[in-house]
């Protein structure tokens, strides 16, 4: 039998991380209907002077911060995976974990504008937009770094040349689908409204969906290689 | 093997060095883009002044609305390039007979470098171009943090050259030159000079003078193209062992390497 090396522990807070995620972002009130970037200062002064909001996005955001950078350690488990497949160099298991930490530190910066924008909600309606739109642009244009593992797992699955690679070939494909559907969000600020905005179609739903699918799809496939890898590698012991 | 996509066909299945030049790649077409959104497109480089009074600055936002949104949002895009770049740089140590600890520190400190180097400045201005009719003194504030997090953000870049610069003079499986450790002392340097860019707002030591800006530009320059230049060389010399590289034969030869085809197998 193989020692306990704590991975599946690692592994099990993943569905307990995305219920409290799915929690808290039922719980801000900005998400459950998109902040419109169109709302004047006054409009979005008025949004975090309300009482019954003001509590919801300061316990939201407090839950955020607690558990945005709980995906870290799924994020290296992927890591750990690359390090099995047939590479002749650790450049992918690097990259990936050089891209690892910075999704996590930008939603984190983004999670601190919000909870400043609601820190002092009687501050000038301007400061407060300010925060407000520092906020939203961080949290909705900073994908490149989910695109980039992304596109470097694909490629590291790709070129796991071996008779049973570490993951089937349609997760690559799946993760190049997942980047493409996270690029517009790049170019959130081109426009106030409409598809492009940071409520609209592409850059909130499907940016926000597809970050969603990557979680539970990815979630399904490294449980399933972790006790496949448990499987063979206790095979061999006994 | 005439047309440049069977070029590229023929590396994918056969090139044994693939994963290194696909981050080399990454990393050559990363610097080209990121001189060409920051100096044609959004026009950020060279610096506007540290000086201007407010209404000035929210001229040059109008001036540089669609260059910033549209530059920065390709900037957003290729961030992750970054990470491949990052790794390749991290390899070239792990290759060394230094310590591993050289290669992940540099990694970390690198990878996180990005946030305010680089992606903070760009969300500043982003904000600050989104909204032509915000009071004029946050836009000028929104100015002086995307320029101050882009120069001042020093320590990063001082210790990862500093880094790398011991890891070099110590390597003994000779994967750089020596000189190009000191290069990397004048590239750890050019962040002192930066300091005092958070005194100045005037001259040669503001964000934009001739010694902050032009000086340490000139050698960041020299310094990035002497980098791809040996890496290139490097990935050209590999053999993927652990004791010294070997001389770098024939460059022709070793573009496609006949006796590679099958080695993978």
């Amino acid at each position: 039998m193989r020692k306990t090396d704590g991975e599946l522990i690692l592994l099990w807070t993943l569905p307990a991380l995305g219920l409290i995620w799915i929690s808290a972002f039922l719980l801000f009130p900005g998400f459950t209907h998109p902040m419109s970037p169109t709302m004047s200062a006054e409009a979005v002064a008025a949004f975090y002077r309300d009482p019954e909001n003001l509590a919801r996005i300061r316990y939201s955001m407090i839950l955020f911060n607690w558990f945005g950078v709980g995906l870290i350690p799924i994020l290296v488990l992927i890591v750990l995976q690359i390090r099995r497949m047939a590479h002749r160099t650790p450049i992918f298991s690097y990259a990936v974990l050089g891209c690892a930490s910075g999704g996590p530190t930008l939603f984190l910066v983004a999670n601190l504008f919000w909870l400043l924008a609601a820190f002092r909600p009687e501050r000038d309606p301007q400061l407060t937009q300010l925060f407000n739109d520092l906020a939203w642009v961080t949290f909705t244009s900073q994908v490149g770094f989910l695109i980039g593992q992304s596109v470097l797992l694909a490629l590291a699955i790709y070129l796991d040349r071996q008779p049973r690679p570490v993951f089937k070939t349609w997760v690559a494909h799946f993760n190049l689908g997942v980047a493409a559907a996270l690029a517009p969000a790049s170019f959130t600020a081109l426009s106030l409204a409409g598809v492009m905005a940071w409520d609209g179609l592409l850059s909130f739903w499907i940016r926000n969906a597809a970050i969603a699918l990557w979680i539970a799809v990815m979630g399904v496939v490294l449980g399933q290689t972790i006790l496949r890898q448990r499987r063979e590698e206790g095979a061999v012991a006994v | 093997m005439s047309s440049p996509l069977e070029r590229i066909a023929w590396h994918w299945r056969h090139n044994a060095k693939l994963e290194l030049w696909i981050a080399w790649w990454a990393m050559v077409v990363f610097y080209q883009l990121y001189g060409l959104l920051f100096f044609v497109v959004t026009r950020v480089q060279p610096p506007p002044p540290a000086w201007w009074d407010a209404p000035t600055v929210v001229q040059w936002f109008n001036d540089n609305h669609y260059g910033l949104l549209v530059g920065f949002g390709i900037c957003f895009l290729i961030t992750g390039m970054l990470g491949a770049v990052n790794a390749l740089l991290a390899y070239s140590m792990r290759r060394m007979s230094v310590s591993p600890a050289f290669a992940y520190s540099y990694l970390l400190i690198y990878s996180l470098s990005a946030v305010p180097g680089m992606l903070l400045t760009c969300v500043a201005l982003v904000v600050g171009a989104m909204r032509p009719d915000r009071n004029p003194e946050l836009i000028r504030w929104l100015y002086d943090f995307a320029f101050m997090a882009f120069d001042g953000t020093m320590g990063v870049f001082l210790i990862g050259s500093l880094i790398w610069m011991v890891a070099i003079l110590l390597d003994k499986n000779r994967v750089f030159p020596k000189w190009f450790a000191y290069l990397n002392l004048c590239n750890a340097l050019t962040e002192v000079v930066v300091a005092p860019a958070w005194i100045f707002k005037r001259g040669v030591f503001a964000w934009d003078g001739a010694i902050t800006w032009w000086l340490d530009m000139v050698v960041f320059v020299i310094y990035t193209a002497v980098f791809i230049t040996l890496i290139r060389k490097m990935i050209l010399r590999e053999d993927f062992g652990t004791s010294a590289l070997p001389d770098l034969v024939e460059p022709e030869a070793a573009a496609a390497p006949p006796g590679l085809v099958r080695a993978e197998r």
